[in-house]
């Protein structure tokens, strides 16, 4: 009786270790491009993303054929969790050896990823090559540049869009042609398309992300110091006349029965436009294309409804950009930086366009064949592009660049969430002004330190 | 009057084991929908299909977590039984000074949240060089206070006599762990294995932070990559993948039902 314990024992430890060993040259492969650089073989690219779901499987044949096409560059996409999830592990590791080479941050990551210090801005590769970024999306590539140095590289791109539903547009007695572009226009087509409980005009998702928008849109900024670009910024200003007619706009309708609240989830809100529950709603041009397919019903895309009588500036980019580690390897940055270059490619731009919906970096992208017949069928992705192509590039739609964004985001949440409880709309953005104040000032305070 | 009475008990019971049951049944359901269904507020689907099943194991390597999966929790349950069991047996037979006061030091971490001792256990294994190893991914689990809690107060019900006697008969310790108090505790030992079993079979935090590869992750891993953020996300599949991960859980529950009942029960009462 004794010995199968001790068999079981043992058994334990020697399965252990023998998992450990045997994993080893797995764990040092994915950490250690400098044993690989020292054999002469391949120099290896770690490049961990946040892309699950359908896009995994995109990103990765884009990879593929990289690799296939190189002799000396081995690029390994890892999926490391959602952007948040993925951005915690990144500070784990970041300067140490198991950081990666190439790393994909959410837009709102930028600035904190600025003040980290543990990224090389990719300015240095593109001064060492007079590479040329006018080839670029202006109004993209400006979001990641900061007092004229590029940072990081553009990605995964995208701008929140009105969506609605063509066949009630038609049962409502509107034209399915003529989305409203206006407030007043939003407005008085939420009345006639909303029944009783059944259905409702107009929703947005309460996720800070598209107040942001529908701020930008008529040129306010969201704080000081030219919207943080110019300094540290110390101060929100988003509870500004361009805020304030937001909200009053959301409280207006959701008193008169014509808005509905769905809640923070993305999956949600779709699912009630599909359902018809909701006629009209702001999403993200990335999800476009699924909503097409999935509809039972014509989709209508347009551009973000902005007030009355004031001019249209457009909308600040969403997504994420990739980011190159520093304290690697010298080589492993080059190859990593002919990674970068060869994703902003017009060919590879083309297929991730057509393929996740994102928007292309290198607009020559939009000329090649596969997204001209793309766009035959899907003629909605062309709004959003188009939309993209009229923003005007001012500090408004470059975009705020603040470290504490995921916090202002949920601040402003918050505030959304009061309106529905009946808090007046000018209260409502003062608070989360204020509580957005004392975020910036902590946040300012430890970087002092 | 009895038998209205077990009519009205089975009929509630009937109810709640519906409301228990229909979150797994419509994601079961959903598993065999497309994409539009889901989104459209169906509950049963206007046909069977296992697409999804297919493209499931198609996008992310499925069969490499699940084995991953089950090698994680088969070693942490084990590693747990065999810690906590001999950590209970000191506790509840061998005398010595500061026992108690230890005893409830080593309860009293149960307060601590997992979350909080985090960072420092992340630290240790990224220094021990553990990152992407089954040992990073099990070791930190090993000791377990609750489960020597619960072997503890099942040890407890062992006559100290019995151990006295063994002893004077000149019966070594371990001799008396193996062939009296392992076999007459067997309940509480099954209830703490399946415990671990299924906690360890779904962690998700932990597995996601000491793995930077597909050589050692773990099938809840595989879950998230296959939702996505900002684009729709295609509950189908996921639902599919869903279904195959709590395969195995669902069988160990129903093998090992009456003993965890039991076994559980038994521990809250003490």
């Amino acid at each position: 009786m004794k010995k199968p314990m001790m068999l079981l024992f043992f058994c334990l430890l020697l399965f252990l270790s023998a998992c450990s060993s045997s994993n080893q040259p797995s764990s040092s492969e994915a950490n250690g491009e400098k044993q690989n650089q020292s054999d002469g073989e391949k120099t290896e690219v770690i490049f961990w993303h946040a892309m699950g779901g359908e896009l995994e499987p995109v990103l990765n044949e884009i990879v593929d054929e990289f690799n296939k096409k190189q002799e000396n560059i081995e690029v390994k996409p890892i999926f490391q969790g959602s952007y948040e999830e993925a951005l915690t592990k990144f500070n784990t590791v970041a300067g140490t050896k198991d950081a990666p080479a190439i790393m994909q941050i959410f837009e709102v990551g930028t600035k904190y990823m600025i003040d980290s210090g543990k990224i090389q801005p990719v300015q240095k590769f593109i001064d060492e090559e007079n590479y040329d970024t006018s080839q670029w999306e202006k109004n993209i590539s400006n979001y990641y540049s900061v007092g004229g140095v590029q940072y990081s590289m553009p990605f995964n791109s995208s701008t929140p869009v009105l969506i609605y539903n063509k066949d009630v547009f038609k049962e409502a007695g509107l034209d399915p042609e003529k989305p409203p572009m206006t407030y007043s226009e939003l407005k008085d087509a939420a009345k006639k398309l909303t029944k009783g409980q059944e259905r409702y005009g107009f929703s947005i998702l309460n996720y800070g992300w598209f107040f942001e928008e529908l701020l930008a849109v008529q040129g306010g900024h969201f704080v000081d110091q030219e919207n943080g670009r110019e300094g540290n910024a110390q101060k929100a200003v988003f509870n500004s006349e361009e805020g304030l007619r937001v909200f009053e706009l959301i409280a207006d309708m959701y008193k008169e029965g014509t808005y509905y609240n769905v809640g923070t989830n993305w999956d949600d809100i779709r699912a009630a436009f599909q359902s018809g529950k909701i006629a009209m709603y702001l999403d993200s041009s990335a999800g476009v294309k699924a909503i097409v397919d999935n509809a039972p019903f014509d989709v209508g895309v347009s551009y973000l409804p902005v007030p009355d009588n004031v001019e249209r500036q457009g909308v600040i980019i969403g997504g994420a950009s990739i980011w190159m580690s520093a304290g690697i390897e010298e080589e492993t940055q080059k190859a990593a930086w002919e990674f970068m270059k060869y994703l902003t490619t017009p060919e590879v731009q083309a297929k991730w366009h057509v393929e996740s919906g994102y928007f292309a970096i290198n607009p020559k992208a939009y000329e090649e064949d596969i997204v001209k017949q793309e766009w035959e069928k899907y003629p909605q992705l062309k709004v959003t592009v188009d939309q993209l192509h009229d923003t005007k590039p001012t500090v408004a739609t470059q975009g705020a660049l603040i470290s504490v964004f995921p916090e202002a985001r949920q601040k402003i949440v918050t505030a959304m969430e009061n309106i529905y409880q009946g808090m007046d709309p000018k209260q409502a953005l003062d608070r989360a002004a204020q509580e957005v104040d004392r975020a910036l000032e902590v946040a300012n305070k430890k970087q002092e330190n | 009057m009895r038998t209205a009475k077990t009519i009205i008990l089975y009929i509630l019971l009937i109810m709640s084991a519906a409301v228990m049951v229909f979150p797994i049944f419509y994601a079961f359901m959903i598993s065999f929908m497309e994409g539009r269904e889901v989104l459209g507020g169906r509950i049963i689907p206007q046909s069977f299909t296992f697409d999804n099943y297919m493209s499931a194991f198609e996008r992310v390597p499925l069969l490499r977590y699940l084995w991953n999966s089950f090698i994680v929790s088969l070693a942490i349950m084990v590693g747990q039984l065999v810690v906590s069991s001999l950590a209970a047996f000191a506790f509840a037979f061998l005398t010595f000074r500061g026992r108690d006061f230890l005893f409830f030091l080593f309860i009293s971490t149960m307060m601590i949240p997992w979350e909080a001792t985090m960072v420092p256990n992340f630290m240790t294994v990224q220094k021990l060089g553990w990152l992407n190893t089954y040992t990073g991914l099990t070791v930190p689990f090993f000791a377990l206070a609750f489960g020597t809690f619960l072997l503890r107060q099942h040890f407890k019900t062992i006559p100290i006599e019995l151990y006295e006697a063994s002893l004077v008969a000149g019966i070594s310790r371990f001799r008396f762990f193996w062939s009296v108090v392992l076999p007459v505790s067997k309940t509480s030992l099954v209830t703490l294995g399946i415990y671990s079993f299924l906690t360890a079979w779904n962690m998700y935090l932990w597995p996601l932070l000491v793995t930077n590869n597909d050589s050692v992750r773990t099938v809840q891993i595989g879950l998230k990559q296959m939702q996505s953020q900002e684009i729709s996300t295609e509950w189908g599949v996921v639902m599919a993948a869903v279904v195959i991960v709590i395969l195995p859980t669902l069988i160990l529950l129903f093998a090992g039902q009456k003993r965890l009942q039991s076994g559980l029960t038994q521990g809250a009462i003490k």
